[in-house]
């Protein structure tokens, strides 16, 4: 009962969202950009270099997949930054407030309806990248390989989501608690800004010889769980411990 | 304390319980109105049939008090809302109005004292206040999903508030036909006029059949045709549901047509409430007259005000307009003085005492 109210929540915002042309194409414009990218050095290095071209995308792979989790979390901070305030700013909020959810309902409505366009969107990057990696190789005649690879796929899909999760969960806090659109938006930078450095980490795992040590980066792919999960944890606990109605509504 | 708090700290609710009319005197000063007292605190009152056979109160507010820093909004406010009753809270801008609603739809906390509406305390059971709670926020026309269709809007909140799924079509029809939307059900809400906006926030408050309903200038925006068939709406649901109203307005003359109490507050206090009609009675025992006269409005003026029984005398653009205590003897007293020292009346004219009036004399300090 209470996600069925979380989930009508999440869809309304979403729908609502979705009438907006620009915040529709902006959306999948900033998602485009990290696949875009992967492709375009794929099929660069496939043209320029056939003969070594896997050997490439494996070496490259930590440092280059990671871009698809960067790109997806800065659409997810800016859609959740409207959460609240969005709808204080249309005077919607209170009417919202009338109704029976609890504030744990609204808050999962709220984090639901940035996490599931983010995933969808990360889940499209991550295939299409697959398929178009395959299909570039398979035409200049190399073998079929994951790319993103195996690590990066852990990154993407498991720390991924949660590191998501954190993000959106610090932008309806933040959401609550300023006046304008603008003031969130503005925390949203510097917001992604932090929580992006544990998707960084695995860029790291490249030593000065240009060889990129996979226990190094399964090392730091697992840092990044873990404090993707702390970030997670946190921060949702604050958002609803923090959640005032009549903070909201006096503001 | 003023009169009007002390008054109502005195009648008889200071059990904890509120009984109106006939019921609480019916038991008053009996073991087994005590022992009924005990049993049916109003915590446990929860069931609607009960609270109607017995006539509990839907809305009790008790020490209500809100302060927004060194603001205090509602200052220790004492009201109770019989079931089914039509309540009218008048007061000028900034008296508190807005604040008591947010505060009994559960959107502040107080700072001080609580309510309960229908049987449930708004500080321990917020959600289930919000469940039984109808809300026609301020400026309510601006609160629906712009880019939402009309129907979209009562289906979202429909299910927010929890309408079985299979009756929100009907309820929705029903709403829409009956405020003459249906046609535009499929347009934007952003796209409807301000006074069509403002019927549909109607009909997203009445979708779930609440309880307790409460409006904040629900007719602000409408048209007088509109205006009369909300107010018929709302006068009809009372009575066929037995639904209360609780309902903020500046429009005098609405609040005498369509509220059976009301209640005047100012600076966050309640400077009079009781039965609309008991307080219009009130003011028979007063009677304002309009006095036009030739050219002589000064003098008129001094000899009206050298009267006893005047009350008041003010000056208007061709008139005074006086108020006379026991009108039926006294007012051909004054005609006769005025004509005696040589004032010519053009035209001596009885003024139906109004709401207004009592408004006015409440809000001057003139307390009754």
């Amino acid at each position: 009962m209470a996600l069925r109210k979380s989930m009508l929540v999440a869809r309304a915002d979403l729908r609502m969202a979705m009438k907006v042309k620009m915040v529709k194409y902006g959306l999948v414009m900033m998602t485009a950009m990290a696949p875009i990218m992967l492709i375009g050095l794929v099929l660069l290095l496939a043209l320029s270099a056939p003969a070594v071209v896997v050997t490439m995308i494996t070496m490259l792979d930590p440092m280059m997949s990671p871009v698809i989790g960067i790109m997806v979390i800065v659409p997810a901070s800016m859609i959740s930054a409207n959460a609240l305030v969005g709808e204080k700013e249309q005077n919607t909020l209170e009417a919202l407030l009338c109704t029976p959810l609890t504030n744990r309902e609204l808050l999962i409505g709220k984090v639901l309806s940035s996490f599931i366009p983010t995933i969808a969107l990360l889940l499209g990057s991550v295939l299409v990248t697959e398929i178009a990696t395959n299909i570039i190789l398979t035409s200049v005649g190399a073998e079929v390989i994951l790319f993103p690879g195996v690590s990066s796929l852990f990154l993407l899909l498991v720390a991924g989501p949660i590191l998501v999760a954190a993000v959106i969960s610090v932008m309806v806090l933040i959401s609550g608690r300023v006046k304008r659109v603008y003031e969130a938006y503005q925390s949203s930078g510097a917001t992604v800004m932090i929580f992006l450095i544990p998707l960084v980490l695995p860029m790291m795992s490249m030593n000065n010889g240009g060889i990129v040590d996979m226990n190094l980066v399964w090392m730091s792919n697992i840092i990044t769980l873990l404090i993707a999960s702390v970030l997670a944890i946190v921060t949702w606990t604050l958002a609803i411990r923090r959640f005032n109605r009549d903070r909201i509504v006096s503001m | 304390m003023t009169e009007s708090r002390k008054k109502s700290r005195g009648n008889g609710n200071h059990t904890g319980l509120s009984i109106t009319g006939s019921v609480m005197h019916r038991c008053k000063c009996t073991r087994f109105s005590k022992l009924f007292l005990v049993m049916t605190s109003q915590r446990r009152i929860k069931k609607t049939w009960f609270r109607k056979v017995v006539k509990l109160d839907e809305v009790i507010i008790k020490d209500l008090t809100k302060r927004f820093g060194d603001l205090t909004a509602v200052d220790h406010l004492e009201l109770n809302v019989p079931a089914g009753s039509i309540y009218g809270l008048l007061g000028p801008n900034g008296a508190g109005k807005s604040t008591t609603i947010r505060l009994l739809c559960t959107l502040l906390n107080p700072s001080e004292g609580t309510a309960s509406v229908g049987g449930f305390d708004i500080i321990e059971s917020p959600v289930r206040v919000r469940e039984i709670t109808g809300v026609m926020p301020e400026e309510s026309n601006h609160t629906l999903y712009a880019a939402m269709s009309t129907y979209d809007n009562l289906e979202y909140f429909g299910k927010l508030y929890g309408v079985p799924e299979a009756e929100i079509p009907g309820r929705i029809e029903e709403l829409l036909s009956f405020m003459g939307l249906w046609e535009r059900r499929d347009d934007p809400a952003g796209e409807l006029s301000t006074g069509n906006r403002q019927r549909l926030a109607l009909c997203r408050a009445l979708l779930h059949r609440p309880k307790v309903v409460l409006m904040d200038e629900p007719t602000s925006a409408l048209d007088p045709i509109a205006a009369k068939k909300v107010r018929e709406l709302i006068i009809g649901l009372a009575e066929k549901y037995k639904q209360t109203f609780f309902i903020n307005s500046h429009n005098l003359a609405e609040v005498q047509r369509m509220c059976d109490r009301i209640a005047i507050i100012d600076k966050g206090r309640i400077l009079l409430s009781g039965k609309t009609k008991e307080l219009r009675a009130k003011l028979q025992a007063t009677q304002n007259f309009t006095i036009r006269v030739n050219d002589d409005l000064e003098r008129a003026l001094d000899i009206a005000r050298s009267m006893e029984f005047v009350t008041s005398a003010e000056e208007e653009v061709d008139s005074i307009r006086v108020t006379i205590e026991d009108p039926i003897s006294n007012n051909s007293t004054l005609m006769r003085s005025l004509l005696s020292k040589g004032v010519e009346i053009i035209e001596f004219a009885e003024q139906e005492a109004t709401l207004e009036d009592l408004y006015l004399d409440v809000i001057k300090g003139g307390v009754m």
